[in-house]
């Protein structure tokens, strides 16, 4: 068994800010992760990262954007929070290194993406997530907390209602092992995977999220999915950063002419205009980045451009790129509040899995990579705070023992199976999703995913992991985060289906506008005796 | 169209032995590598170990060879290797230590290696407000090696590391010369002396492998000559390998050609009596020989002062 104050799942940006956090707050820190740091779902953020750095910004500007952006459910002093932490937590990122381009008098340059009215994200050319991951895992080390990667999450460990741990196995051992913990954060990302096509990466599967709820904590606001708005298509949708078109590239149909006008748009108006101008007809949208200038696209969309060729074969120099909205990010996660505290004592989570309430209904383009560093750091603190108070509680060593018999029972006969499999079923469940609870949806179709989703946990109950090996048994990592893909796809699905009304993400096409009457709300959902309930919570003043 | 996957397999432990599975599966025109290995393991092969992530070319995770062709298996198109036969023989990066089929050890090949050069930051503390005040030149260069993604081309396809396993190698030095360009470090001098310690920073045989196999241009084997060069302008030769470089300048400056017994002891070290101790024997075959003329006198060569101007040139022009 190990043993630390703070044990941190997952290993992207906010894990990162967690764990530096959390360590320089005095706490021994482990941090797990499923894949390497450097290799996280963090690196695809491109753009940039908000904070009011302009003479003329300022942390209450910026919580008017973001109140704008989340169509009147954003949690006040949440977002209070988070602004007025967000420059000086860019700015701790800038002194440990991040390289983030300068103007003229050396200052952090700044890009306006989306519907933020002030050019307030500081950016690393087209390499921004890449970049800042970089410099976060550097302090990560320099911090000398704990890690344990190639690490899978399997449980959480709940005695007397607090969470004292959790168990994980080892891919390159092959061992289940136990990690006994005064305080245990949740950065384990988001669900997009969920949706097919997506723009994320594979491991984006809701695992954490899946742990929480199953271990008692609710879950907020899972109806609101963003997509993101300039994606090329494809199995595995390649999105082109938004960066682009504030720097001037523009939407146009195949005969050149400008179909939608982006400016100051937030995400979720942009993915309707141009979804409404695939369906008129008009043939394939396209992203035109040529209006950008070969001596610019050349020094700050090296990565889109690399990216683009290998996906596309298109030269973003010469080519307008076929784009489409595609499942982004989730808005919803874990219920937090803005220190990261769960409703389970000694649970925290932050970042993508989480849901505190910052973001309401849409999120500004440009603010997840802040989330990140913001809330990471504090879930950090607050976790090491809770770890100095608490009394240690003893891990009890049957768990680690149930753990071991569920996973192998797990494991079977290659013939069950009987020609179905993991990948086909969350491939039905990635269509299932995108086409019934995706960015638009309405009563029926949200019936269609939830009876479609018990289906497919029919079909996944029969399915046994065909690998009685536990070394890089990849087959039951598969069915494992085929597990936690269910579990999500049955909470958007009933959190969508029970806000009767349009708002940010949540588009219902037979309740389209706002119903601040009885809407104006969250959405909880929680599991009571297995099955999913779903509840409102008022907003926090 | 049907494709035949021939896998690499091997077992975990380092005494099993290699070997190859076949798998014909069906896949659409634009399927990737990823995808087929994917197929494999979800209908027919649930033992098959490979590592994915970004599924996009973003991180560099997923690297293997295809046909002998180093890349990231999650964007290249299997059509580009099906032209000749429908066969796609899948192996592990060269040079790294194999922990089950197609997953490679990237901590002993490459993470361990960056881990040797305090691979982070030393900010100056904090107590100034605001951002440091920097100019956009400096970032954009730190930016460019930053755009590393630790593919660990530049280690494959380095040609110390097959002869010196524990050789620091090209991806570490970048790490490295991340730092030590970087304005807000504090710790450059004692960063150097980690990179140039032994198997670092001066074993590179510059033979420009790496600036070769970096899919970003970043130009690796350029960086590792630009670090000594600042190196030796900071005053920092500790390796041997180091005094070498500058003992042979300065006798090719100082009388046109070069000086090969001070070579020896200046590589040495002046006051490293071990190294100078081992140098006696050599001394002793090459007298023997009648390599070693007595009395040692290092003549200057005919047109030294020439020479003397085109070094003088050079440096000029470098600094």
């Amino acid at each position: 068994m190990q043993e630390f104050d703070v044990v941190i799942a997952g290993g992207g940006a906010t894990g990162l800010r967690a764990a530096i956090a959390a360590k320089r707050a005095g706490a021994s820190v482990a941090l797990l992760t499923k894949i390497h740091p450097l290799r996280s779902n963090s690196g695809l953020a491109c753009g940039g990262l908000n904070a009011p750095l302009g003479r003329d910004d300022s942390a209450a500007a910026f919580a008017e954007d973001i109140m704008l952006a989340g169509d009147g459910i954003n949690d006040r002093d949440v977002v209070r929070a988070f602004t007025e932490s967000a420059r000086d937590d860019v700015i701790w990122l800038e002194k440990m290194g991040a390289p983030f381009n300068r103007d003229t008098d050396g200052r952090l340059d700044r890009r306006s993406l989306g519907a933020n009215r002030h050019q307030r994200a500081c950016y690393a050319d087209d390499w921004t997530g890449h970049i800042v991951l970089q410099v976060l895992y550097e302090q990560f080390q320099r911090s000398g907390a704990a890690m344990f990667d190639d690490a899978f999450v399997t449980s959480l460990t709940v005695e007397g209602s607090q969470c004292i741990g959790l168990t994980a196995l080892g891919l390159k051992a092959g061992k289940l092992d136990s990690f006994s913990a005064r305080a245990v954060v949740l950065a384990t990302g988001g669900f997009t995977q969920l949706y097919q096509p997506s723009t994320a990466s594979n491991g984006t599967t809701g695992d954490g999220q899946s742990l929480a709820c199953a271990a008692g904590a609710r879950l907020m606001d899972m109806e609101m999915v963003q997509f993101h708005p300039t994606v090329f298509p494809g199995r595995y949708a390649l999105m082109i950063t938004e960066a682009a078109l504030a720097e001037g590239a523009q939407i146009v149909n195949q005969k050149g002419e400008q179909v939608v006008l982006s400016d100051g748009m937030s995400r979720e108006k942009l993915c309707l205009a141009i979804k409404n101008a695939l369906q008129n007809g008009g043939g394939p949208v396209m992203l035109d980045l040529r209006p950008i200038g070969k001596d610019k696209l050349a020094a700050r969309f090296a990565q889109t451009s690399e990216l683009v060729k290998a996906a596309a074969g298109l030269d973003i120099a010469k080519d307008p790129i076929p784009i489409a909205p595609a499942a982004h990010r989730p808005i919803g996660g874990i219920e937090t509040n803005a220190r990261g505290e769960t409703s389970i004592p000694g649970l925290f989570a932050a970042g993508e899995c989480a849901c505190n309430g910052v973001n309401g209904a849409g999120r500004l383009a440009g603010n997840i990579l802040t989330e990140a560093i913001v809330f990471g750091r504090t879930a950090g603190e607050a976790a090491a705070a809770f770890a100095k108070s608490s009394p240690k509680k003893t891990f009890p060593t049957s768990r680690l023992s149930d753990e071991e018999k569920r996973l192998a029972a797990l494991v079977g006969d290659s013939s069950a199976n009987a020609g179905d499999s993991l990948g086909k079923v969350q491939a039905d469940l990635g269509q299932l999703m995108s086409e019934r609870a995706g960015l638009v949806r309405d009563a029926n179709s949200l019936q269609g995913a939830l009876d479609g989703i018990r289906g497919l946990r029919e079909r996944y109950s029969k399915l046994r992991v065909r690998n009685a090996s536990m070394v890089f048994n990849y087959d039951l990592i598969s069915c494992l985060e085929t597990g936690a893909l269910l579990n999500m796809a049955g909470a958007v699905a009933a959190a969508a289906q029970a806000r009767k009304e349009s708002r940010g993400a949540h588009n219902r096409t037979d309740f389209t506008a706002h119903d601040d009457t009885n809407c104006k709300c969250h959405t909880i959902v929680s599991l009571a005796q297995g099955a999913l309930q779903v509840a409102t919570k008022p907003l926090e003043a | 169209m049907q494709v035949t996957f021939k896998v690499y397999r091997k077992e975990p432990g380092k005494d099993a032995k290699p070997a190859y599975s076949n798998h014909t599966v069906e896949l659409d025109g634009d399927a990737t590598v990823m995808d087929g290995l994917l197929k494999i393991r979800d209908e027919q092969d649930a033992t098959l170990a490979f590592r994915a992530a970004c599924m996009r070319g973003y991180c560099g995770e997923c690297m293997i060879r295809a046909n002998g062709k180093t890349c990231t298996s999650c964007t290249s198109k299997v059509s580009s290797f099906t032209q000749k036969s429908p066969e796609v023989t899948v192996d592990p990066v060269r040079h790294m230590p194999v922990l089950k089929d197609l997953v490679s050890d990237w901590q002993s090949f490459m993470w361990d290696k960056v881990d040797r050069i305090k691979p982070w930051l030393e900010p100056v503390e904090p107590g100034a407000d605001g951002e440091s005040l920097l100019p956009e030149s400096a970032m954009a260069d730190i930016r460019k090696t930053m755009s590393c993604y630790y593919c660990g081309l530049c280690d494959e396809g380095c040609t110390v590391l097959p002869v010196d396993f524990d050789f620091i190698g090209p991806a570490a030095l970048m790490k490295a010369n991340r730092l030590i360009y970087d304005p807000r470090d504090t710790i450059t001098r004692e960063r150097f002396k980690l990179a140039e310690g032994p198997r670092g920073l001066w074993d590179c045989v510059h033979c420009f492998e790496a600036s070769e196999h970096c899919p970003r241009g970043i130009m690796p084997t350029e960086r590792i000559m630009a670090m000594r060069d600042k190196a030796f302008q900071m005053g920092i030769q500790n390796d041997s390998a180091a005094r070498h470089h500058y003992s042979f300048a300065k006798s090719v400056k100082k009388s046109g050609w070069l000086d090969e017994g001070r070579l020896a002891i200046e590589s040495a070290g002046l006051t490293n009596i071990k190294g100078l101790a081992k140098l006696v024997p050599i001394a002793a075959k090459a007298l023997r020989r009648g390599k070693a003329p007595i009395p040692y006198i290092h003549h200057k060569s005919p047109g030294s002062a020439q020479v003397r101007r085109i070094i003088q040139k050079a440096e000029e022009k470098n600094r």
